[in-house]
């Protein structure tokens, strides 16, 4: 392999993580709801989404995906029916939540209030941060600095830094997680205030 | 099974933090693919964190002048900002928390929601808390000059280490340094102390300045209004001499440059010098060392200028 080889190979994950860092991420909340109502448990749920991620991996490009959102739930409810069918014990409340299943039903209130509640969420989760992995992180999202300007900076070696930056994707990706379940739970009590849409 | 996850999951953010810093190569490209293919599952936790990690990046809301406008300049989430729903009101953002740092010759001017504006010397680091009742700055590293909009209700306080500058709409500066820290007033009053030594307090006007330390006032002057601007030169990218010995000018140009003016000879370095230099020009500068005190330049390596004896 190349080193042209290699920095494609890098600019093309790149490209796809920051695709679905925009047109996914902010909605798992709600999709991991809508999974929760079905009856799927957590760590089944966590299966599903690391499937659907996959997913999206084994495709050749994106670009011919419209509605990102609705194309990511139809794969997750694909996945979802192929499991139930392999159980053969069919959950029929189950089964009738995932055909029910329209996208207006999943609006989560991260969509309502926009992308300033998913900014504080974001911010809230950097806050959160330990100390030392904080100022790395604080540096490196919200100045944008790369990591040898913040070694520079700090007086750190680069390696150092990237260890507190994997400190932080760990710690963020686990927020996200937290941050979901939490949403989740919030939209359920809000849709059996409402009279129960389901 | 479920450590088996968790193993792959720390993995996962360990490749994600090595891409996502600036030595990326072969070997490391390499590794990647062959841990990718030594598990089912590991594309997708792999994107997972990826996306996670690039979903993390704050994007600025365009009516908030407390978000500083340079959230905005690398957010991968751009496009978000774009629907933004104004009916969170802006109660959220008090008690906002924001830290800014500058890079080694940067110098940044950044309006904050009060009114106020600060501009931040270069290799500075702070955070600004804008409160109900209180607007506070901490200076972890470097130098501000703070422009502070009158608020009588609002004390505009600045700290450093362990010490205090208090400002109600005024301007003046405030920097760290190794040997204490030093406080310069443009204008109107500013009150200043130390955190557990209320001896120190100290009212300084316009065109004063003083040194204190966290147990001591180390000096205190009276200073001309032009000496406090001729300090504050950098604010518009330059450096103003006057009458500074040599070894001072030098550290205020390595302040503010990767390349390093070095005095290598030690009889030249108590010489006085005067003028006006750009920041970033610290080879005009010795140039104009080189003319006016008879010292000869070596050039020769990249990283540094040599002020020498003249051949």
């Amino acid at each position: 392999m190349t080193q042209g080889e290699v920095i494609n190979a890098l600019a093309r994950r790149r490209m796809l993580a920051a695709w679905m860092a925009r047109e996914i991420v902010p909605h798992e909340a709600g999709m991991r709801a809508w999974l929760a109502r079905a009856r799927v448990s957590a760590e089944d749920i966590d299966e599903l989404m690391q499937e659907a991620y996959c997913q999206i991996v084994s495709l050749p490009s994106v670009d011919h995906i419209t509605a990102p959102r609705a194309y990511f739930m139809a794969s997750l409810r694909h996945m979802m029916l192929r499991r139930i069918r392999r159980a053969q014990v069919v959950a029929l409340d189950a089964l009738g939540e995932v055909e029910n299943w329209r996208d207006e039903n999943i609006i989560s209130p991260e969509d309502e209030a926009g992308s300033r509640i998913f900014y504080q969420r974001v911010m809230a989760i950097i806050a959160g941060l330990p100390e030392r992995c904080r100022r790395v992180v604080e540096l490196r999202k919200i100045e944008g600095w790369s990591q040898k300007d913040i070694a520079a900076h700090l007086g750190m070696s680069e390696k150092a830094v990237e260890k507190q930056v994997w400190v932080g994707v760990r710690a963020i990706r686990e927020a996200w997680a937290k941050a979901e379940a939490q949403s989740a739970q919030r939209m359920d009590q809000a849709e059996r205030g409402a009279g129960g849409v389901r | 099974m479920n450590q088996t996850r968790e193993h792959d999951r720390d993995m996962a953010a360990r490749f994600v933090a090595r891409m996502d810093g600036d030595n990326w190569a072969e070997a490391d490209e390499a590794e990647l693919q062959l841990w990718l293919d030594g598990g089912p599952g590991r594309e997708g936790l792999l994107l997972q964190a990826h996306a996670g990690w690039l979903a993390a990046t704050p994007v600025a809301q365009e009516e908030e002048p407390a978000t500083p406008a340079f959230w905005r300049r690398r957010g991968v989430l751009g496009a978000m900002a774009a629907s933004v729903a104004a009916a969170v009101g802006a109660a959220l953002w008090l008690d906002a928390r924001s830290t800014f740092a500058t890079r080694l010759g940067e110098i940044r001017r950044v309006p904050l929601a009060d009114g106020s504006v600060m501009t931040i010397n270069s290799g500075s680091e702070l955070t600004v808390r804008m409160a109900r009742g209180s607007r506070e700055v901490e200076i972890a590293q470097g130098e501000a000059w703070f422009d502070v909009a009158k608020d009588a209700t609002r004390p505009f306080t600045v700290a450093a280490g362990k010490v205090r500058a208090r400002a109600v709409g005024t301007a003046f500066s405030v920097r760290r340094r190794e040997t204490g820290v030093e406080v310069l007033v443009t204008e109107g009053v500013v009150e200043s102390w130390s955190e557990g030594d209320e001896s120190l307090r100290l009212r300084l006007v316009a065109g004063e300045r003083a040194l204190l330390s966290d147990t001591a006032v180390v000096h205190h002057e009276s200073d001309r209004a032009s000496a406090v601007d001729r300090t504050l030169a950098w604010r518009s990218g330059m450096i103003d001499l006057n009458g500074t010995s040599l070894s001072e000018a030098a550290d205020e140009f390595n302040r503010y440059n990767q390349r390093q003016i070095i005095i290598a000879d030690p009889a030249v370095a108590d010489e006085q010098f005067d003028g006006l230099f750009r920041i970033n020009d610290p080879q005009g500068f010795a140039q104009a060392v080189k003319a006016s005190l008879n010292v000869g330049i070596d050039e020769s390596d990249p990283r540094v200028i040599r002020l020498t004896k003249s051949q």
